[in-house]
């Protein structure tokens, strides 16, 4: 999938190669910015990703093996933990409604 | 019965020294050993994991960790504060949190963690407390 508003989105999946650390941080931060949502924020490990995830960030690195693991979401690379901005625009569009597009084979 | 803490004050170095990442994630392994959190084979797990992708965060903070939940016997964390500074790959390091974790319990520290590095009062707080129960406290504060 290469994009989805984000007024649809349901679920929302960092996903990471061991699932302790940082994702894990991500996944907390995320969980706090859109706790007025109802977006469900989870981690996985790229090989566990749920059929149901919406959209699935991740390190750029790991892009293309997310979007082969997960061919139904939307998946958006990023490149820093802190203060990402491909993650404060997809946070921006889960709370407005707007356009979440995906940064893979795109 | 005594409750361990995740993040406890022996686990709260202030002024370590490392010559090189390498020798930075040895001495994280040795304190989360040191406090039992992880059996010894975990320093390898550390090691691996930074060579794959390196645990650099930003804001000069690297959070090393395994990649073998198994080889972790508590949930635990250690901050490591360097204030030379390491060479992480590129980046200059001047704080390390190792993580030893199997379950959840630790995603709200970590959250603070991520909160308070991008608030930069609260950053420098963090990076100049005298005490290690401060650092406890900055981390356990829910925002």
């Amino acid at each position: 999938m290469t994009g989805i508003s984000g007024a649809d989105v349901r679920k929302l999946v960092v996903a990471c190669d061991a699932g302790m650390g940082s994702s894990v941080m991500l996944a907390g931060q995320l969980r706090r910015e859109l706790r007025t949502t109802p977006v469900t924020v989870e981690h996985h490990p790229l090989n566990a990703i749920p059929a149901d995830a919406d959209v699935v960030l991740c390190q750029q690195g790991l892009a293309d093996r997310a979007s082969r693991a997960a061919p139904g979401a939307v998946v958006v690379g990023f490149r820093l933990f802190l203060g990402d901005p491909a993650v404060s625009a997809v946070v921006a569009a889960l709370k407005q409604g707007g356009p979440v597009t995906g940064t893979v084979g795109g | 019965m005594l409750v361990r803490p995740l993040l406890s004050p022996y686990a709260v170095r202030l002024a370590e020294f490392a010559p090189d990442r390498a020798a930075a994630i040895h001495r994280c392994a040795d304190v989360l050993e040191d406090i039992g959190a992880v059996a010894p084979a975990y320093r390898t797990s550390m090691l691996d994991r930074e060579r794959l992708m390196s645990t650099y965060l930003g804001e000069c903070v690297a959070i090393p960790h395994g990649m073998d939940s198994r080889l972790v016997q508590r949930d635990a964390l250690a901050v490591l504060r360097l204030p030379d500074g390491v060479d992480w790959a590129g980046s200059r390091v001047t704080m390390c949190v190792a993580i030893a974790a199997r379950g959840d319990g630790h995603i709200e520290m970590l959250a603070n963690l991520a909160a308070i590095l991008l608030d930069p009062p609260r950053a420098a707080a963090l990076r100049s407390a005298a005490a290690p129960e401060d650092v406890i406290r900055m981390l356990g504060e829910t925002t």
